[in-house]
């Protein structure tokens, strides 16, 4: 709602962020309006630089400010190995672990028909595309071990089997360093029947 | 299961109490609309998080105040915990010995109660949901775990249903997915409601003859157009997955589930002919007793000591003589703690291991 008085605007535009209400956006308006310019400034300018410059990896679907995504422009990755996340901070978080040297595809959501969100909505169609286009050895499916992130999962696996290739979803189960007495019992009995040989 | 003891604080109309119960019979008397119930509501909520009428969050809350709080010190088989529950207008926090319960599936199984109240002799007439309600939440109180399952289909159920209703031309790959889902969640339900009930009919079968006598045969059954003979988890999926494919047609034109374990039901006979037809109104009143009954027994077999039951409104429903059986019952046949709520004090057919408290406008007084 743009009204004439410049503070309320702002205001109003912080309440927008998700976790910030009414105070917090005031006490924000306010810290900005004391400060010198050069901080308002900045963020104003960081803000829109972000929207221009920021857009999808043409490959992967991850956000970039290149037509491709620092990770599926390093040569080291291993190009056919593909792990699927949902989100850019999912993406963030299974690089953290060092882990993973193959590349990513960034769906931007999971399958809900009740928020009216369909496969078409997500960026499926360009993992399709990929896949026909080189050869892929092994999919990860990285959704969450949610209602959605399931399905997410179980769509993919159903829409990719006429291609051939290994799919393979991560596992669920106990985090380590977890007591198995505070674990609870849905997390449990799945890492029961989940359970691996130890030979 | 024992509530050593219960503070309320702004609940309905009780502004303050505290009581410490007995470990066996506990008797609220009093006027009608005075507040006898709002104390069983209290342990309903503290074990159930939700409560067994309908309301909002603010209905809970004592007009004027921000939030409510209930407490009760609870000894489960000689280990000793503090349940507490705030209410606030936007929303319930429980915590367990002071630390707040993040997964509400972690603090379920705390507290186990059985109520029986006046609007359930109605469990046997009116629509199937409330006899659903009951078996999920007989099954949910000696497995905790089940509310994920049935979280689980609910969710799936409503994903499924959105899907239906919104997309003219419906993706099958998608749909497959959803159908997939739906059947892993359905059948794990369906499979345990027929294993609740494989000992649970006993229990309820001899329960009623001892309510009436010998010559009648209380009879329940799952009812569902789907199952067939299916026992097993794997021959439910089987027949469910069928059903699904068979109504594709209907789904079609009704847009939404139109088969599974959220349109099953239970069947209720005596002496083979349908309760819900011929029964009389005593005939209902015993049934539904004994089903309590049967789920008291089934409860303590689970967990070797006896649930906390809430009696609300003792003998507007029962007569005379079932009455007498309910004490009888309470009396030698059961060990656990037991919360009554009367208009008359001549109605409770006790006399020792008893405390009575009189409620008068929301205030809670030893007698």
């Amino acid at each position: 709602m743009q009204t004439r008085d410049p503070i309320t605007n702002l205001i109003n535009a912080l309440t927008k962020l998700p976790g910030i209400g009414e105070r917090t956006a005031s006490r924000l308006a306010f810290f900005i309006l004391n400060q010198p310019d050069e901080l308002a400034e900045n963020l104003a300018s960081a803000l829109i630089e972000v929207k221009q410059q920021v857009g999808y990896c043409t490959q992967c679907c991850n956000l970039t400010k290149d037509e491709r995504c620092m990770i599926c422009q390093a040569p080291k990755r291993n190009q056919n190995m593909i792990c699927i996340v949902e989100s850019t901070p999912d993406l963030r978080a299974i690089e953290r672990t060092g882990e993973f040297h193959g590349t990513y595809h960034v769906l931007h959501g999971l399958i809900s028909p009740l928020e009216g969100v369909g496969p078409d909505d997500l960026r499926i169609r360009e993992l399709i595309t990929r896949l026909g286009q080189s050869k892929i050895e092994e999919l990860i499916v990285a959704t969450s071990p949610s209602v959605n992130g399931e399905a997410t999962a179980l769509y993919l696996q159903k829409l990719v089997k006429p291609f051939e290739i290994k799919i393979t979803r991560i596992a669920s189960g106990i985090p380590i360093g977890g007591d198995l007495e505070y674990i609870d019992r849905v997390t449990l009995s799945r890492a029961l029947s989940q359970r691996r040989e130890l030979n | 299961m024992l509530i050593e003891g219960l503070r309320i604080r702004d609940f309905r109309n009780i502004e303050k109490a505290f009581i410490e119960p007995h470990h066996r019979f506990n008797v609220f008397w009093g006027l009608n609309g005075q507040g006898k119930t709002n104390i069983l509501e209290a342990i309903y909520l503290l074990s159930a998080v939700k409560s067994f009428r309908p309301q909002t969050n603010n209905d809970l809350i004592r007009f004027h105040s921000l939030n409510a709080q209930l407490e009760a010190k609870v000894d489960r088989g000689g280990s000793e915990r503090i349940v507490r529950l705030e209410i606030h207008s936007k929303g319930k926090a429980v915590f367990l010995n002071d630390q707040k319960v993040k997964n509400l599936r972690d603090f379920f199984g705390s507290i186990n109660v059985v109520m029986f109240g006046p609007e359930d002799v109605r469990l046997l007439k009116g629509g199937p949901s409330a006899r659903r309600k009951f078996i999920d939440r007989a099954i949910f109180n000696a497995f905790p775990g089940f509310a994920f399952v049935s979280q689980q289909y609910e969710e799936v159920l409503k994903q499924r249903n959105a899907l239906l209703k919104k997309e003219a031309k419906i993706d099958p790959i998608l749909l497959s997915t959803y159908n997939d889902q739906f059947v892993e969640f359905g059948s794990e339900i369906v499979f345990r409601r027929l294993t609740f009930l494989e000992t649970f009919i006993p229990t309820l079968q001899s329960t009623f003859e001892d309510i009436f006598d010998a010559s009648f045969t209380a009879h329940m059954e799952y009812s569902s157009q789907w199952l067939g003979e299916a026992k097993t988890q794997k021959d439910i999926a089987d027949h469910l997955d069928r059903a699904l494919e068979n109504s594709v047609a209907e789904e079609r034109s009704r847009r939404f589930t139109v088969v599974g374990p959220h349109r099953d039901d239970l069947s209720t006979q005596l002496n083979g002919k349908s309760l819900k037809a011929f029964g009389s109104q005593g005939q209902h009143r015993g049934f539904v007793l004994a089903m309590k009954i049967a789920e008291i027994k089934y409860l303590k077999e689970r967990y070797h000591f006896s649930p906390i039951l809430l009696l609300d409104d003792v003998s507007s429903e029962l007569d005379r003589s079932r009455n007498q059986f309910l004490f009888e019952f309470i009396r030698h046949e059961m060990d656990g703690q037991v919360f009554i709520t009367t208009t008359h004090r001549d109605y409770i057919l006790l006399d020792e291991d008893l405390r009575y408290w009189e409620i008068d406008g929301g205030q809670i007084k030893p007698d």
